[in-house]
């Protein structure tokens, strides 16, 4: 320490400029290669940890710049407003890939770039909603589910069907989600009907009627995570339609001995996929981030850590919990959201 | 300083706030409610369709009416409340009387959804009101009826907008000369008629005022039904908001929100003309 200081004094000006310019040089001179430096990720928080960006800058010497967005409306503007320009890879759900594909924003991914594509787990191959063709534009990353959650003091076994959101002797003691698409969704697979995502005028009057019948069993709807926690621990709920599994340990802390299950008619599930901008300044940098998050170390660290449910890490996902994937309807793009909306309305604005 | 270019930029100064944080915002609004959504595009081709689309949905438009009349309800509830409380503040001495004043707008420090939280601990199944009732035995086990329902977005929208009808009210109950009472009394009114007669015509102008205010405010509020309101917590705010998000249909919320908008200009120029008609 002490030799350092007296060389770094005895430095004269003119040595220290250059020695300055040299040290300010070699970053340079990396980051030349690289278009205008950053490496651009927009996505949500948690999909970007310093566990695994860290090794990524490292091994291509590229600095990266995050963006988190808010909202998945706040996504689209961000990548719309620069038709992709401003980002080179970004993160986000099933549901959205219809729309990015049709406004251009994302591209094809080459899978021959991501080797770590390997790793995936056989319940995200091929996932529908991130194929256009032969073309696939999105790799699955995180997901999680959006169960049933009940009270153990309310339901000593696990309930095994949706059934008990439509049961009158639950009346006032069950809340559900305000959420057009999903509760839309969860109710055409409780019909049966095919496809959830695309449903006839027909289906629509039947989903219509399914919802009003759960209104007036309803205490309220909730709109939020931890409003729905804070509901159900305050007024006595005894199953809820859930946003989320991590309600349940929000619960717990609430001294409600809460637990979630997959019903025997399965669950709408979220699945967060990593994929490339239309506007990528460079393209395999782009897929070897990509590739990077698909390591299983990746994975397991998102189940251990973050409580997602993750694609490559079998086991992380086991000792997790998160052993549902394959009962789960990845959501995807509907039909029409404003006639979901329309429809909607419509159930809240019944009386 | 008196020149006029030095006036021209003195006005221009003072007019870029308003213009810029108000009429700016407003003005887009009403722009983007004559565009339409193609494919995940807005494109604004000045069409009247959203403003057909509104008003030729019964379930909207119904949605709408319910609302206006909700936020009436309110109004009501925040005068009948809101002018016996501001009339008891005016009559104190003037060292409690700011005091108490002080008292009563404290819940404006407050974070609007803070209050909404606090209403639901009091209304809710194991809240406070509740556990009043069951431990004085008025009630044997705690009911569910307080909260979730009409009467809890009428309740708690009266509490939260309370300050907003104490505070004019106050004001002009405060501009009434006291030597007008006075003279009321020596000419030998009571108490009943004085304030029939002259205190409560000059104290109209801050009483229409605090009702606008809670008016206006229970119709953009689009939170407090949904916090509250159980299954009947839908509003015609709640319609607007459901046109972002995903839905991505801004320019129809556009329009519903510029009805609303004009609805309330309305209600706030009509009210207002007949506030001043009230003048001393």
């Amino acid at each position: 320490m002490t030799a350092s200081r007296k060389s770094t004094s005895g430095l004269t000006r003119r040595q220290a400029l250059a020695f300055g310019a040299a040290a300010l040089a070699t970053p340079f001179v990396i980051r030349g290669a690289r278009a205008a430096g950053d490496f651009r990720i927009l996505t949500w928080e948690g999909y970007a940890e310093p566990e695994w960006v860290k090794p990524f800058e490292e091994k291509h010497g590229v600095k990266t710049s995050v963006v988190y967005a808010g909202s998945v409306d706040e996504m689209f503007a961000k990548m719309q407003g620069s038709q992709g320009a401003d980002f080179d890879v970004v993160a986000f759900d099933t549901s959205s890939f219809a729309r990015y594909i049709d406004a251009s924003l994302i591209r094809p991914l080459d899978l021959s770039k991501v080797p770590n594509a390997a790793n995936l787990l056989p319940a995200f191959h091929a996932v529908a909603p991130l194929m256009r063709g032969k073309d696939q534009y999105g790799v699955p990353f995180a997901w999680g589910s959006l169960p049933l959650v009940y009270d153990k003091a309310a339901f000593p076994t696990a309930p095994d069907s949706w059934s008990v959101m439509w049961d009158p002797a639950n009346a006032q003691k069950i809340i559900a989600l305000d959420d057009a698409n999903n509760s839309i969704v969860l109710a055409a697979i409780l019909l049966g009907f095919k496809d959830p995502f695309h449903l006839t005028d027909e289906q629509f009057d039947k989903v219509k009627e399914k919802l009003i019948e759960q209104k007036k069993l309803l205490l309220t709807y909730y709109a939020g995570f931890d409003d729905g926690v804070a509901i159900f621990a305050q007024s006595g709920i005894k199953a809820m339609f859930s946003m989320g599994e991590p309600q349940v340990p929000g619960l717990k802390a609430k001294g409600v001995d809460a637990a979630f299950v997959i019903p025997k008619e399965g669950a709408i599930g979220w699945l967060d996929c990593w994929t490339v901008s239309a506007g990528t300044k460079d393209v395999d940098l782009a897929h070897a981030w990509v590739d990077a998050c698909l390591d299983r170390k990746v994975g397991a660290y998102l189940s251990d850590k973050k409580s997602y449910g993750n694609t490559t890490d079998g086991d992380a996902n086991t000792r997790n919990g998160f052993t549902y994937a394959d009962k789960l309807v990845w959501l995807q793009t509907p039909e029409n959201f404003e006639k979901r909306i329309a429809v909607w309305n419509e159930v809240k604005a019944a009386p | 300083m008196n020149s006029l270019p030095a006036r021209l930029a003195v006005f221009a100064l003072v007019a870029a706030g308003p213009l810029l944080f108000v009429v700016a915002p407003i003005g887009s609004f009403l722009v983007m409610s004559f565009a339409r959504v193609e494919g995940h595009q807005i494109i604004n081709d000045m069409t009247l369709d959203n403003y057909v689309a509104f008003f030729g949905n019964w379930v909207y438009l119904k949605t709408f009416l319910l609302t206006l009349w909700l936020c009436a309800e309110v109004t009501l509830i925040g005068i009948v409340l809101g002018y016996p409380i501001a009339w008891f503040i005016w009559r104190r001495r003037a060292r409690t009387r700011y005091l108490l004043l002080l008292l009563f707008v404290l819940p404006l420090f407050m974070s609007y959804i803070v209050k909404i939280y606090t209403m639901r601990s009091i209304l809710g199944l194991n809240g406070f009101l509740n556990q009043i009732l069951v431990g004085s035995g008025i009630l044997s086990a705690p009911s569910l009826v307080f909260l979730y329902n009409q009467g809890s977005i009428l309740i708690t929208m009266a509490v939260i907008f309370l300050p907003f009808v104490i505070l004019p009210i106050f004001l002009s109950l405060e501009r009434i000369p006291r030597n007008l009472v006075q003279a009321s009394a020596d000419l030998g009114a009571g108490a009943g008629t004085t304030f029939r007669h002259v205190v409560l015509p000059l104290s109209l102008p801050g009483t229409i005022a605090g009702g606008l205010f809670a008016f206006v405010l229970a119709l953009g509020d689009f939170i407090t039904p949904q916090m509250v309101g159980g299954p009947s917590g839908f509003t015609i705010g709640r319609v607007i908001w459901s046109q972002f998000g995903l839905a991505y249909n801004w320019p129809f919320g556009a329009a519903m929100g510029a009805v609303l908008f004009l609805f309330a200009l309305a209600v706030i120029v009509v009210a207002g003309s007949i506030a001043s008609r009230q003048r001393v």
